[in-house]
């Protein structure tokens, strides 16, 4: 199957308006409801086999780039990967976000440790924030499973491709990311499995039929 | 009773289910067990009634973000030790003074989808987390003499002349040698020797800060990295350690020992490398080793005793 016929380009038009609907909403609810401000770009969809995520990273980045990426498996009608990264550091600038009841018990666990599960953790906000909105407004409901650090402070061009799965043959979702006030911006991908791909074409033309 | 009920209270997990307000409506056999709090006592009452130390902004975020967004949260025990606190089960007790777990909370829904409820699983990880804890302490630690080891040390100093560079701090770095080691071993025994290497680990590690990164880099060498450190304090610690060690007498069975150090002193400049400064440190060992031994020798070029003058402009 080429690229082409996986999804037409009406359906790239109105994935990327749900997206961007979706991200919106996230970005509101997350200033509104927990006081996490982060902007989200408007997203940009790209098909993208999985085999050559690694490359694409490596062409979305800064070459040499140290990066860390969290990624995060989700299950509904809408399913398949999402994966953030993030420069080299972002856990350090992003430990204050998570609220004030890390106390000072730390003192046994090493910085990597504590950045390294802060990544964790603000990957896990933003992904399931991101992924529940798009899955709402497609009328889907999602599970997660817990996030797994995949790449800690690699150079871009050392990612392995044996990190996505190849037969998610991808509908790529780039974002970018940017939390306020502090010095952290990254990328967000969604990568959707192969068989969610009949469903979210269904689902996408359910969505456009509301407005017709 | 259902079947699912049967497993819910028999399961070796916590489980907790809370409405909307955060009111208890299920609390498994498991939560009773390591709580004392028995389902009936709880059930219908907020949990904050009964464990107000859950109540922080941090918690609620969580729970917003569930029942707002339909978020999974996960609780590691990396980040947060515990979400309820209770006493560990076995003979943790020396480590841990609380229950190491692992938690998850999530959304349920009702046949609309609609978020209704929220529940939390619980985990003892406690058993884990005390493995856990051995193996890093063997891994950064000297078995001998329970200083730092080597391979932590030159990690250390690695992220420590990284982070002095950036932020053009002051780092210095002691290495520091034992006086005729072999003559001790060879004379006395290897025993005697052993007794030796950790009462002067001993005796250094009790003149220098907690900051500071005393590790055992060889046989009979140690290595001391000192934060926020400039030359000429250095220099002055690491002559208050030789003379610490110098007036110590070490006795091993009936015999009363002396033993004395050498130490070189290196700082870090602003082009440096990890290997420089060690090399630096080591060069400086060597030379207070070649005039006599029990002495501080500093980096060669440099002499912070003396000021420096420039020569006024013509």
């Amino acid at each position: 199957m080429t690229q082409e016929k996986l999804i037409t380009e009406e359906e790239t038009d109105i994935l990327q308006e749900i997206m961007n609907i979706a991200f919106g909403k996230a970005a509101a609810d997350l200033a509104e409801i927990i006081n996490i401000f982060v902007q989200l770009s408007v997203p940009m969809i790209a098909l993208v086999k999985a085999v050559d995520l690694p490359d694409y990273l490596k062409h979305e980045m800064k070459s040499g780039q140290r990066i860390s990426i969290i990624e995060q498996n989700f299950w509904g009608e809408f399913k398949g990967s999402a994966f953030l990264v993030f420069q080299s550091g972002a856990g350090k600038e992003l430990i204050s976000l998570l609220g004030s009841d890390l106390d000072s018990s730390f003192e046994a666990e090493s910085v990597e440790v504590l950045e390294r599960e802060t990544l964790m953790e603000v990957g896990n906000i933003l992904i399931g924030a991101c992924v529940g909105k798009v899955a709402e407004l497609l009328q889907d409901v999602v599970t997660y499973s817990p996030p797994r650090v995949i790449v800690e402070n690699n150079p871009n061009d050392a990612i392995p491709q044996s990190l996505f799965d190849p037969s998610y043959t991808a509908i790529v979702l780039k974002t970018l990311f940017c939390f306020n006030e502090r010095d952290v911006n990254g990328l967000l991908f969604l990568v959707t499995s192969q068989e969610s791909i009949g469903w979210l074409k269904q689902a996408l033309s359910a969505f456009m039929e509301q407005y017709e | 009773m259902s079947e699912l009920q049967q497993i819910f209270d028999t399961v070796n997990i916590g489980l907790v289910v809370m409405d909307r307000q955060l009111r208890v409506t299920q609390w498994n056999r498991w939560m009773y067990q390591h709580s004392g709090i028995a389902a009936e006592a709880i059930v219908g009452s907020s949990i904050f009634d009964h464990f107000p130390q859950l109540n922080t902004p941090g918690f609620q975020k969580n729970c917003k973000a569930v029942l707002a967004f339909g978020n999974f949260s996960f609780f590691s025990q990396k980040l947060h030790r515990y979400l309820f606190p209770f006493k560990p089960v076995g003979s943790f007790g020396a480590k841990f003074e609380q229950m190491q777990q692992s938690c998850t909370m999530g959304p349920l829904r009702g046949d609309d989808n609609a978020i209704n409820a929220i529940f939390i699983v619980v985990q003892d990880v406690t058993e884990l987390a005390t493995y856990e804890q051995k193996m890093t302490e063997m891994s950064i630690k000297d078995g001998l003499t329970g200083i730092f080891n080597r391979r932590h040390f030159e990690s250390r100093l690695a992220a420590e002349c990284e982070r002095h560079q950036r932020y053009g701090r002051e780092l210095s770095l002691l290495m520091i040698d034992i006086d005729f080691f072999k003559a001790i071993n060879d004379g006395y025994g290897h025993q005697c020797g052993d007794h030796v290497l950790k009462s002067v680990s001993a005796a250094l590690a009790s003149g220098i800060r907690t900051s500071d990164n005393l590790a055992r880099y060889g046989g009979e060498e140690f290595c001391c990295l000192l934060p926020e450190t400039g030359l000429t304090s250095a220099a002055a610690l690491a002559e208050l350690l030789r003379k610490r060690v110098e007036g110590a007498t070490l006795s091993h069975e009936s015999d009363e020992i002396k033993v004395t150090i050498s130490l070189g002193v290196s700082e870090l400049a602003a082009d440096d490398t990890p290997h420089r400064l060690l090399k630096r440190a080591d060069e400086a060992l060597y030379r207070a080793k070649k005039a006599g031994r029990n002495r501080v020798e500093l980096q060669e070029g440099v002499n912070p005793q003396v000021p420096e003058f420039e020569s006024a402009p013509a």
